[in-house]
């Protein structure tokens, strides 16, 4: 008798739960109703500035620099001994675990690492691929410091590696 | 008050106050929180979003209502059950080598380890506690 009515109490905390988060979350309960939120929770309105791109969009990107195009980077937000043991030829080593302290959402001034890219207006992120996260990191940052055309290539170092295409292994 | 239930009401205030401010710091970044939960990689993103917009809600209510000692079982024993919930979760993730911050605090969290366990696991004896303590005689 008492369990039951724990469990009966329990019930009407998760139904309050339900309306509150109902009421509260309204607008991005419509984004979702919408199609937004189902392969990232990239808010479009706050990073209108990252996009994510397909292998196809990577590769063609990485030709279009290679062919002398100016204004193009790719950034590589793993470790360093990730980055060492192969990359994409002329990418950046941003390691994101560098740049972020535990329980900070940014290093502080103590950071060495660049978040300047002279010259760049093209920012293409990546890590390593699969369910790997440091890419999306590491573009709202960069995002936050006034770039505006960051893709987040979200196969990563993987799909790149798998399909073939150049690779650097120096650093 | 006895010093029973004086040492009651402070476990109810320790536990409910991490609740309260574990769930409001993530009720004010409910897409930050569904990437937490899409870290553990147990959930598909649509369910990671859903949850994330209603379990800090949980949380915070459940923790007010231990303090407030309103639906005071109910909020013990859902306090316990999702205690036991974040150790699986955490566990889980360690044993898969899953190397992620705990989502516990918002953008406030700290790494999902072992310590985090421990520091579960003390909330949820402490919460036992309050379930399993006989309610205080009314007086009339």
């Amino acid at each position: 008798m008492e369990f039951k009515r724990a469990i009966r109490g329990i019930l009407v905390i998760v139904v309050l739960s339900i309306l509150l988060a109902a009421a509260v979350h309204f607008p991005l309960l419509r984004r979702f109703a919408a199609g937004e939120f189902r392969e990232g929770f990239l808010d479009r309105r706050e990073y209108s500035g990252i996009r994510f791109i397909t292998l196809a969009e990577a590769e063609d990107l990485f030709n279009r620099r290679m062919g002398g195009e100016e204004g193009l980077l790719f950034i590589d937000s793993r470790s360093r001994e990730e980055f060492s043991a192969g990359h994409i030829p002329g990418a950046l080593p941003v390691p994101l675990e560098e740049l972020k302290r535990p329980g900070s959402p940014e290093a502080g001034p103590e950071s060495s690492l660049p978040l300047a890219f002279p010259g760049a207006q093209t920012l293409v992120v990546y890590c390593e691929g699969g369910d790997c996260r440091t890419s999306l990191a590491l573009a709202k940052i960069i995002h936050d410091r006034g770039y505006t055309d960051i893709r987040v290539f979200a196969g990563g170092w993987l799909e790149w590696n798998a399909a073939g295409l150049p690779e650097s292994r120096q650093q | 008050m006895t010093p029973r239930r004086r040492l009651l009401l402070l476990f109810r205030v320790i536990v409910g106050g991490v609740f309260v401010w574990a769930g409001g710091l993530k009720i004010i970044d409910p897409l930050g929180f569904a990437q937490s939960i899409e870290n553990y990689q147990v959930v598909s993103p649509e369910l990671a979003f859903l949850a994330a917009l209603v379990l800090p809600w949980v949380e915070f209510l459940s923790g007010a209502f231990l303090i407030l000692g309103v639906l005071l079982r109910s909020s013990a024993l859902l306090i316990s059950l999702q205690l036991v919930g974040f150790i699986g979760l955490v566990a889980s993730a360690l044993a898969r080598g899953i190397d992620t911050t705990c989502g516990c605090f918002g953008s406030l969290s700290r790494r999902a380890d072992l310590t985090l366990i421990l520091t579960d696991a003390v909330l949820f004896v402490l919460v036992l506690i309050v379930f399993f303590a006989r309610p205080a005689q009314r007086s009339h």
